[in-house]
């Protein structure tokens, strides 16, 4: 590929210095935002081939490019869609293979769909 | 825009180079299916910048790779992806249409034993729609309505 720089490290010239691996495996290796509510539909994202609403609340993305092992880390976030903003509102991931990661909203107890869901993945890629 | 030769770089470094040179393309393709009788049914979603990648052509790697990848997570001792490779070194496919680009998506996404036998058994496990098509009400969805208010008939409509 064209502008391809091959460096272990990079130095600044008086912050010191960061071992290139770092970034690599410190990069988020997948987000997606996406509408929730309704017929769902991806705002934007980053390797995800497709997004499955599996009922209500849940969510699946599918990756282009799988992860390596089904131990990588899947963080959700997601906007409340009542008053309970701040309040009673968890969102959670689960990643049960390596092609795909599962997000979820709840709110007050209850699963439930919501208008804004953003996910984001941290692993090694396959 | 031409598609560099992209056989041998790594997928990532592929998706990296779609999403700075090529537009999101939204589909309005929707395709509905029932993975178990006992849940409700599943809506499968395309992903813009996925579908730009599927539409250039030259990016995407044939979607076999991803069953053989998944051949190798089904095994018990499976650990950690020792094939990664054949998503990076295996020669991309060609651009496809939007209609092949949603077959290939529901053979990569979708569960083999819905699109493998989707017209078996009493009714259809799966339907190809259009966005419009899909009522916003979660009742609809709930497992054997699909032939009920979305028919096959209606699709070639």
């Amino acid at each position: 590929m064209a502008g391809k720089i091959v460096a272990d490290t990079l130095e600044h010239s008086t912050a010191g210095s960061v071992d290139t691996q770092f970034v690599v495996n410190g990069s988020a290796k997948s987000w997606a935002n996406f509408t929730g509510t309704g017929t769902i539909a991806l705002t934007d994202s980053f390797n995800v081939a497709s997004l499955s609403d599996e009922g209500t609340g849940e969510y699946e993305t599918n990756f282009t490019n799988s992860m390596s092992n089904g131990d990588f880390a899947i963080h959700v976030t997601s906007d409340a869609n009542t008053s309970n903003d701040g309040f009673n509102r968890t969102a959670g991931g689960s990643n049960n293979t390596t092609a795909k990661g599962h997000a979820r909203h709840y709110e007050s107890g209850s699963i439930t769909d919501t208008s804004l869901m953003i996910t984001t993945v941290h692993g090694d890629l396959a | 825009m031409d598609t560099p030769e992209f056989q041998g770089t790594h997928l990532w470094d592929r998706l990296c180079w779609a999403k700075e040179n090529l537009e999101a393309y939204q589909s309005e393709y929707r395709v509905v299916y029932e993975d178990s009788i006992d849940e409700c049914a599943k809506i499968l979603v395309p992903d813009p910048n996925w579908m730009a990648c599927a539409l250039q052509g030259g990016i995407l790697p044939p979607v076999w790779v991803y069953w053989e990848l998944a051949k190798d997570e089904a095994q018990p001792d499976f650990k950690k992806h020792t094939r990664g490779y054949l998503l990076h070194q295996t020669e991309p496919v060609e651009a496809m249409t939007e209609e092949q680009a949603i077959e290939y998506l529901i053979m990569k996404d979708c569960p083999q034993h819905v699109w493998r036998e989707w017209n078996t058994g009493n009714k259809p496990k799966m339907v190809i729609c259009r966005k419009e098509q899909l009522p916003s009400t979660r009742e609809w969805r709930n497992a054997w309505k699909i032939t009920e208010e979305l028919t096959v008939t209606d699709l070639a409509a």
